[in-house]
């Protein structure tokens, strides 16, 4: 395991990143640990709880890696990351619907049914399990909005910003998001 | 936690222009969390870093490659205005055929030898 090195526990954001150009590894590492679990929720919320959602983990970190020299400082570190992480989950699903557009006639923007055990109301049932698969059956423009808003708890301004939409757009996908998760979660 | 009680968690949360942080804060605490395996740091930095340490030696052997090719091509001009001094040292002048080493018999001589008479 990568552990936070001393040298940069204190350490913010604009020094790791002048020591992770300079091609300081523990720099480097100290970023992906502080803003992993943010990748995660981003990467596994959108995905489902997969392995290869841990691969597209590292894709954004490496990609975050390699436009280091292009971050100015104008919007905090967690934002930019944030905004990779969304466009490399956007463009895996875009992907992964053109793959699956070959060999279907749907469009894919129909809710999807996803098998989810059948348990009694008053049963405790395992809540990520729950939520993972309740926001893969949304569709991908309304999920991404629910995901920022239910997993990161940022803002309508923040999430806005991170997706580059005006907030009246962000306001209305939320509304009708959240009228999807309604009915997704009448019938889990 | 409750599944009804669950859902009804989500859908507060989803709620409203901003975030209800006391619901999110419950959907964490029922579990609601995610994360990736604990090398995940270390397995990043190795991809990162082995990129480079390749991209380092691919870089190391074209420029070797082109610090040979260049004395090689240096040789090779060298040698071939060697060729030309000597052969207008030796013949008073110079021209494709005598630079290619073509006489007025090349034509019958190649016949000879391809006829074999």
């Amino acid at each position: 395991m990568q552990k936070h090195d001393p040298k940069y526990v204190q350490a913010d954001d604009m020094e790791l990143i002048k020591a992770s150009l300079q091609g300081d590894r523990l720099a480097f590492g100290e970023i992906v640990n502080r803003y992993k679990s943010m990748v995660a929720r981003t990467v596994k919320g959108m995905l489902g709880d997969t392995v290869f959602a841990e691969d597209l983990g590292q894709e954004v970190f490496i990609k975050l890696y390699n436009s280091l020299s292009e971050f100015r400082g104008e919007s905090k570190l967690s934002t930019y990351i944030q905004k990779i992480a969304v466009n490399i989950t956007l463009n895996e699903i875009k992907r992964r619907k053109r793959f699956l557009s070959m060999f279907s006639h749907s469009d894919g923007s129909e809710i999807h049914e996803i098998d989810i055990p059948d348990t009694d109301d008053e049963e405790r049932i395992d809540a990520r399990e729950l939520v993972t698969k309740a926001l893969q059956m949304v569709e991908p423009k309304f999920r991404v909005i629910l995901m920022m808003r239910l997993l990161q708890g940022y803002s309508t301004k923040e999430t806005a910003e991170i997706l580059g939409l005006p907030i009246g757009t962000v306001l209305s996908r939320l509304s009708r998001g959240q009228e999807q998760m309604k009915k997704i979660l009448k019938g889990l | 936690m409750k599944k009804e009680k669950l859902k009804e968690l989500i859908i507060k949360s989803l709620s409203g222009e901003e975030p209800d942080h006391d619901a999110l804060r419950q959907l964490e605490e029922a579990g609601v969390s995610y994360s990736f395996s604990d090398d995940f740091a270390e397995k990043v930095v190795n991809r990162i870093y082995s990129a480079r340490q390749s991209e380092v030696i691919n870089v190391d052997f074209l420029s070797m490659f082109n610090r040979a090719f260049y004395r090689i091509a240096i040789t090779g001009i060298a040698a071939i205005i060697l060729l030309l001094v000597s052969l207008y040292i030796s013949q008073g002048s110079l021209s494709i055929d005598s630079f290619f080493g073509l006489g007025d018999g090349f034509e019958e001589s190649i016949l000879c030898v391809l006829t074999g008479n």
